[in-house]
C-alpha cells in the first residue's frame, strides 16, 4: 500500500495502480472527470500508462459548466 | 481625457499599471458578453465599469423570478423582459460613457460570427457545452482571446484561452457535462442544476479581471492555467495545462476545425 493525497486527503491506495485503475478504485462515476497529477492535466488517452505514484497529488474534477 | 471622465476612472488610472494610457486603451475595446445570465451579469458590470468603450451582450432568453438570486443585473420590474434589455438598462445606468449593444439572439453557428465582428475579446456567460463549443471554434476562427468560466453549486472554474499561446477550450473539455449532454442543442438551457449566486460572483469577477488584463496587456493571463475553487471549503487549486495533439478544435491535425 501507498500514500497520495486524493482531492486534499490524505489517502491510502494499492501499489501499482494506473490513472485508470485510481478511477475505479475510488469508484469515480462520472465519465467526463478530469484527473490531475502533481497539478498537471492528465489527458485521458494516457490513463493507462500513467501510474500513481507514492506521496503523489491527485485531483478529480467533476466539469462545471453552469453559468 | 475630459475631466469628468478622468474623475470616473481616478482610482483605477492611479495603478501605474493602467495609468491614463491603459484606461484610453480600455475605451477603444470592444468586448462580446457571451450570455447575460449569472456569470455575465457581473463581469459586464464590472467591464462596464472599467470602462470598456463598447459591450456587446448576447443572450435569447427572458428574466424568469428563479433568475434573480444569482443574475443580479435584472431585478423584479424586469421580469419577462429580454435578458439583454434589462442588462442594457442596468448597465447603461452604471455608465452612460460607454456604448452598450443588446443583441437578443441564441449564440449558434449562425450567430456567433455576426456577434465577433470588431470584436477584441470574448467573456463566456454561457451555461451548456455545446454554446462554449462554437464559441471556441469562433474564437479559434478569428485568432480572438476569451474568457472561459463555469458554475456548478458551490463550485466554479476558469481559464483564459489565446489561440496561438495556449490550450484551448476543447484540448481539456472534450465532451459535455453529463447533466448537458449533447442533445441540448446551442443556446438552450441545460436541466436546472442549484446553485448559489455568489458562486456566480466570484467567478465572473475573475472572468473580468482577465478580461481586463487581457485588453491591457499587463500582469500574467489565466493561459494553461486552470483555476477551480470551492466555495464551501474554500479550497483553490490550479492545474497545468498542456496541449492536447489531439484536439478536434485547435491541433493541427484537427480534421472538423469548421463545425
Amino acid at each position: 500500500m501507498m500514500n497520495i493525497q486524493f482531492n486534499g486527503l490524505k489517502e491510502t491506495i494499492p501499489q501499482g495502480l494506473n490513472i485508470n485503475k485510481l478511477i475505479i478504485f475510488f469508484g469515480e462515476g462520472d465519465p467526463h472527470v478530469i484527473v490531475e497529477q502533481n497539478g498537471r492535466y492528465i489527458y485521458p488517452k494516457d490513463y493507462d500508462t500513467c501510474m500513481v505514484m507514492e506521496n503523489d497529488r491527485i485531483e478529480f474534477i467533476n466539469p462545471n459548466l453552469g453559468g | 481625457m475630459p475631466p469628468k471622465t478622468r474623475e470616473r476612472y481616478t482610482r483605477q488610472i492611479k495603478l501605474p499599471q493602467i495609468g491614463l494610457s491603459g484606461q484610453e486603451k480600455l475605451a477603444g475595446k470592444r468586448v462580446l458578453i457571451a450570455g447575460i445570465g449569472g456569470l455575465g451579469s457581473l463581469s459586464s458590470m464590472y467591464l462596464a465599469a472599467a470602462g470598456v468603450g463598447h459591450l456587446i451582450i448576447a443572450d435569447h432568453d427572458q428574466v424568469e423570478l428563479s433568475n434573480l438570486n444569482r443574475q443580479i443585473l435584472h431585478s423584479e420590474a424586469n421580469l419577462g423582459d429580454p435578458k439583454v434589455t434589462s442588462a442594457s438598462q442596468r448597465l447603461g445606468q452604471l455608465n452612460s460613457t460607454i456604448q452598450i449593444t443588446p443583441v437578443q439572439v441564441r449564440i449558434d453557428h449562425g450567430s456567433i460570427d455576426g456577434l465577433l465582428e470588431g470584436v477584441d475579446l470574448i467573456v463566456d456567460g454561457c451555461d451548456n457545452y455545446p454554446t462554449r463549443r462554437i464559441i471556441n471554434r469562433a474564437a479559434l476562427r478569428h485568432n480572438l482571446p476569451w474568457i472561459f468560466g463555469g458554475v456548478r453549486g458551490f463550485d466554479g472554474m476558469i481559464s483564459s484561452f489565446v489561440p496561438g499561446s495556449s490550450v484551448c477550450f476543447e484540448c481539456i473539455i472534450q465532451n459535455p457535462d453529463p447533466l448537458e449532454p449533447e442533445a441540448i442543442k446551442p443556446g438552450t438551457s441545460p436541466p436546472n442544476n442549484g446553485i448559489l449566486g455568489a458562486t456566480a460572483g466570484m467567478i465572473a469577477s475573475i472572468q473580468a479581471m482577465e478580461a481586463l488584463k487581457l485588453l491591457l496587456t499587463i500582469g500574467s493571463p489565466l493561459t494553461n492555467r486552470l483555476i477551480r475553487i470551492s466555495g464551501l471549503t474554500m479550497r483553490i487549486t490550479t492545474t497545468t495545462l498542456t496541449p492536447n495533439l489531439e484536439c478536434k478544435g485547435c491541433a493541427p491535425s484537427s480534421k472538423d476545425k469548421d463545425i
